[in-house]
Order: C-alpha cells, then structure tokens, then sequence
C-alpha cells in the first residue's frame, strides 16, 4: 500500500488549497465563530465535498485511501473546514448506499454545498448509548409524524436537510429505529441557539426540536426498522475520517513548533538547538507519522473490502488521544505566547480534544477494539 | 485553434533544494517534483481561452523520464486534451539544453501544426529563459516574451509584455510563440472529479532516440554551491546609528 500517482495528485490540491485559502482564515473564523460560506463555495468548485460519490451520481468516485488523504490537508488548514467535508461524506454515502433514486438526486445539491445538511442522532439522554433515544415518528397514513429533540448537531443553526434517526417501534430496541430525511425548514421544526464551543468553533452545533412534524412516504431512507443498522454502515468510514482529521490538526502544530523553535532564541541560542525541545518535536514527528498510517491502513482494509472495525477504532482512539496530547506539546514549544489567543497552536490545542469525543468517545472505541480482540482473537 | 503547450517536470517550488555533495548539481533523490509554475500558467491561459472558445484544441508536450506523466496528468486535469512525452533516459534538467529541447519541439510542431506555442518564460530550476526564443528562432516564427495579457484577434496575438519600468504591448502574427510571465493568471486548482477524467485523456509516448535529434550538451557544469546563509542582522538602538550604519559600514549612502 502506498499513494499512487491519483492520490498524490489529489492531496498536492487539497494542500494548496488549506495553504492558501483554510489556513490564512481559521484564525478569524474561530474568534468570530462564522460559518465560512465562502470557503465552501470554493471548495466546491474544487470537488472536495462527496470525494467518496461515484461518478454516475455527479462525484469524483475516490476510495476511502483518498478521502483520509483529503481530510488531513483540510484539517490541517482548519478542522472545522474539514469536519464540514466529513459531514457531507457520511450523508452522501448514506444515500449512495441506503439512498432510493429519488433521494439519490439531492446528492448534487449535497456535494455542492447548495443544500447544507445535518446527521441528527444525539439527545439529551441518548450520547454514547444511542438506543435511549426519544425521537419518535408515528405511521400516519402513508407517511410519519415526528416528535422529539436533538442536541449538539453540526450545522443544526443553518442546515437545510436533517438525516434524522428516530424510533418506529418501542419495543424494538435497536431493531426498531429508523432514519428519515426531514426538511428543516418545515413546518414544527424549531433550532435551539448556537452553542459557544472550546474548539471548532466555525463549526455551527445546535438543538433542534421537532414538534408533529408531517413526514412523506419519501422520507425514509433505507428500510424501516434497520435505522440503527444503517446509520452503523457508515461509522468506519467516518471514524477514519476523524482519525485523519486529528492527524490534521497535529501536523500543523509540529509544522508551527519546528518553524517557532527555528526562530525563537533563549540564552544565545535557538531552542531547537536545546535537546530537550528536540525531543518534543521528535516525539509529535512519530506519533503523528504512526496515527497516519493506521489511518492509511484502516482505509486501505475498507477500500478492500476487509473487516474494518477494528483497525478503525484504532485508528480514530489513536489518532485522537495522539492530537490532543501532541498539540499540547506544540504549546509547550512555543511557551507563553502558546496560551495567548491568535497564535495558531493554542487554537490546535482546543480543536483537537473533540477528537476524543465525537464519531464514538475514545472510551468507546477502546471498548470496540477489545470486544473485537476478545471475539476474533488478537492476531490479525 | 490549436495550442501546443510545453510542460516540464521539476523541483516543486515548496521544496529547499540541496546540492549534492560532489557539487555534479542539484540532488533529485526523494524530493518532491511539480509541474513548473511558469508551465501551469501557460497552461491555465491555453484553458482559458478555450473556454472563451477562441482555442478548440489543447496539446501538452514534456521530455524527459518517465514520471513526467505525472506534470502530463496535470496539465490534463487542468483542461487539456492530449499529451505526449518524449521519453529520455536522462530528465530536462541539465542533461537537455535548451537548444535540444527547441529541436525537439520544432519536430511535435511539424507533427501537431498548432497555431500557437504558450510556454512559460523559463523554468524554475535552471532559470535559462532560452527556449521559447530559440523555438521562435528555429522555426521562424513571432515571439512575444513575458506576456502578462493575451489577446487572440485576426490571426494574431495582442500580447502585454512586462518590460523595465512598465508595459508593452506588441502585435504578432499567427503561428508565433507567447511565453508567460508571473502575472498572465492565477492557475486553478485541480479539481477532483477532473483528474479521475484526465486518467481517460490520451497520453502518447515516444522515445527520444527515435526523432533522431543530437541532443549532446554543448555545456558543462563545472560546480554547483548552496547559496551562502544569510548573516545575522543588527539592532540598533536609534534612526542616527542606523543612519551612520548605513553611511559608514554598509556604504550604501
Ligand atoms: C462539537 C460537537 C459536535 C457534535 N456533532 C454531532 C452531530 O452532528 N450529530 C450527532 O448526532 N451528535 C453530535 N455530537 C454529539 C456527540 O456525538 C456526543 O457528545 C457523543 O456521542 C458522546 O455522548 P455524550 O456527550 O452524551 O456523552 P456520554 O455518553 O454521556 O458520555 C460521558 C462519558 O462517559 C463515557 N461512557 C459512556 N458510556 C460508556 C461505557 N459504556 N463505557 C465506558 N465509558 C462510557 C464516555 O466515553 C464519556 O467519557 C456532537 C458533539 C459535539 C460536542
């Protein structure tokens, strides 16, 4: 496995387009908390929404190996940017995947940013344990009537379209939830206000409450009953997406930490010429250069077909624990001024602790890899 | 209309280059390698004026090892139809001069008969700033040099030169040779879904040894330096030392 020629191709633009266009915003985008319209636009132009959506249904058809590759370049420029990507992958693929031809002809709209979308699973009772959730749609008719509330959905204060999970049969359990397509700006849908976040914080999260919702026969997407499953389908694939993500974040804080202690002088001297920063910046080069290739190699078992889960998990609790503790070294690096807003490492530092949370918290993961380990044994 | 664009393969221009340590030149192992900007700028302005529907065909051209394929692909996602590679053993770099790579062109000229050459004015690794001229030359055709605006109208090119103190704007008639300048565009990004379709696009590759071109150095590199570090700047403490600095010790006033 290495990048072949296509591949390179791919990253050298998603680069230099986090070098001239993410990277010179983030800053401002943080600190006013917008949501970078702008930067989407382009980014559409450029084919870096739906990476993974094959040509006949309007994408560029790359494999999961392209679309870790993409993930970590945009992150690197901002991880916001690149969780909007991430967004859009998980959606298009559900409807690649689960999607009927009708729903399949919103994907354009989707991937080019004309129709901003939102994945509504999180309730206030139901984070980590899914199967506690609330929501509930009701057969009426030919259609549903949905009732419930979410909580810290991204994009929730501007999305268009929520793929929403809710229950359809209360005695079900996990075989008895289902996910629709639910057109936000419908009658009975109220948005709770935007939450003010440690990091991320160009991504917009927010509530949304929905109060007898009328939901067509079109609605469902997948098969009734199968919601969790569905939803389930795509979590590989959008745990290496975070892996990458992570890794993103982390490259540009030893970016940042090698460039600073090559210009920074104490006692006479540049700190890079002090071992013990050295061994800090040898330390972020391994780890970060270790949690990309797990993520290469979990994509690259997707792309080829192989049980994924466990090397997935790996990778994104990796990738993840590796960012947060690795970013906090490139605070250490720069001292003060690494506390100080507007230098690019104390932001990397708060972007990066979500990775321990979202997509499954690293807790989860964890559990993952040692229910797969015990179940399957430990060679692999 | 038809456009021949020449594309070479070289150091990408993020990379700190380093030279081997026998001096023999630049060391090429592991580093990473681009499209030279100049060509991408030549090439975005041959797209763009396709899209204008001035251009209905775009030819890339490149000599040298086989990865050139790589810049050929390039140039493809970035909207040309057809590219061909001139494959040599050795790459353009120092081992094809100049000279040789016009000779070699002037042949796909008599093959592909194009209208117009858009070239970039030099290439970021030798600087020579000599093939387009020499292509111009060979064949007999118009050159404008260090175009910063192109405009194609009755069978010739209204071409914006940047010239010492200022711009200059000459008449050439068509087939000519335009060569670009840092300031004819900004090229755009390759877009994802365009590079899947340029895997589809045409790549013919030829050998050198078959046009039977002499393509022999007729110069020798005797040496190749770093250039020397920058030095350590000053402090001064006030305008009238760094007045007197300047006067006395850089001698610049
Ligand atoms: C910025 C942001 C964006 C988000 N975006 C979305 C979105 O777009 N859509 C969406 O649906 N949700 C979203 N979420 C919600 C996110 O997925 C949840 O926060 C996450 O799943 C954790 O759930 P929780 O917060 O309820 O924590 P809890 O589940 O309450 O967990 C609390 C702690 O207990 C641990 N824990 C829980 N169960 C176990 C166990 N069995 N064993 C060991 N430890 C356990 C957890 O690891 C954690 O440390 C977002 C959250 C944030 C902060």
């Amino acid at each position: 496995m290495y990048l072949n020629e296509t591949q390179e191709q791919v990253r050298d633009t998603a680069r230099s387009f986090a070098d001239e266009v993410i990277r010179p915003a983030a800053e401002a985008l943080d600190r006013e908390e917008r949501f970078p319209s702008e930067i989407y636009e382009e980014m559409a132009k450029v084919g870096l929404f739906g990476i993974g959506v094959p040509e006949e249904l309007g994408g560029p058809g790359f494999d999961t190996l392209t679309y870790a590759v993409v993930m970590e370049e945009l992150s690197r420029g901002y991880a916001s940017v690149a969780d909007q990507c991430g967004l859009v992958e998980l959606i298009s693929t559900l409807l690649v995947r689960h999607g009927t031809p009708v729903q399949q002809k919103m994907l354009p709209e989707v991937i080019s940013m004309r129709r901003k979308v939102a994945y509504c699973i999180t309730e206030a009772e139901a984070g980590t344990d899914v199967s506690g959730i609330r929501t509930t749609a009701e057969k009426d008719g030919e259609g549903w009537v949905l009732n419930g509330g979410k909580l810290w959905i991204h994009n929730a204060p501007v999305a268009d379209t929520g793929f929403v999970l809710a229950r359809t049969d209360k005695e079900a359990g996990n075989r008895g939830m289902s996910i629709f397509i639910v057109d936000l700006h419908a009658n009975g849908v109220d948005r709770g206000p935007k939450e003010h976040k440690m990091g991320q914080r160009a991504s917009q999260v927010g509530g949304l409450n929905f109060t007898d919702v009328r939901l067509g026969p079109d609605a469902l997407l997948g098969q009734a009953g199968r919601g969790f499953h569905t939803m389930m389908s795509v979590l590989d694939k959008g745990r290496v997406g975070i892996a990458a993500l992570a890794v993103g974040i982390a490259q540009a804080g030893l970016e940042a930490a090698v460039d600073y202690a090559g210009t920074r002088k104490q006692f006479g001297k540049h700190i890079s010429e002090f071992q013990g920063v050295q061994w800090l910046l040898a330390d972020m080069a391994k780890d970060i250069e270790a949690a990309r290739l797990l993520v290469h190699s979990a994509a690259d078992k997707i792309d080829r077909g192989q049980d994924a889960t466990r090397s997935c998990s790996m990778a994104k609790c990796f990738a993840g624990d590796m960012a947060v503790a690795r970013t906090a070294d490139a605070v250490q690096v720069f001292g003060g001024s690494g506390y100080i807003r507007g230098f690019e490492v104390e932001r990397l530092y708060r972007d990066a602790k979500i990775t321990q949370i979202y997509e499954g918290t690293n807790q989860i993961q964890r559990m993952i890899i040692a229910r797969e380990l015990l179940k399957k044994g430990a060679r692999t | 209309m038809k456009v021949l664009v020449p594309v070479k393969r070289v150091i990408d221009y993020n990379i700190k280059v380093r030279v081997k340590p026998d001096g023999s030149g630049p060391d090429l192992t592991s580093v990473k390698m681009s499209m030279n900007p100049f060509d991408e700028i030549a090439v975005e302005e041959a797209v763009r004026l396709k899209e204008k529907g001035v251009v209905s065909e775009i030819v890339v051209v490149s000599i040298g090892m086989p990865q050139a394929k790589d810049t050929l692909r390039t140039a493809l996602a970035m909207g040309a139809d057809r590219a061909i590679l001139i494959e040599a053993t050795t790459d353009v770099n120092q081992d094809i001069e100049p000279l040789s790579v016009a000779k070699i062109l002037v042949h796909i000229v008599k093959d592909e008969n194009p209208d117009l050459i858009i070239a970039g004015k030099q290439a970021i690794d030798n600087d020579a700033n000599a093939t387009g001229q020499m292509l111009a030359g060979l064949l007999g055709w118009g050159q404008a040099t260090f175009a910063s605006a192109i405009e194609i109208a009755d069978g010739g090119a209204l071409v914006t030169r940047e010239i010492d103190g200022g711009l200059q704007t000459i008449r050439v008639k068509l087939p000519a040779v335009v060569t670009a300048d840092l300031r004819l565009n900004e090229p755009r990004y390759v877009a994802l879904p365009n590079i899947m379709k340029a895997k589809k696009k045409p790549l013919e590759e030829r050998p050198l040894a078959a046009l039977g071109i002499d393509i022999a150095p007729r110069l020798k590199v005797v040496r190749t330096v770093e250039p020397v570090g920058r030095s350590a700047g000053v402090r001064v403490a006030s305008v009238d030392e760094l007045l007197e600095k300047l006067k006395n010790e850089a001698g610049v006033l």
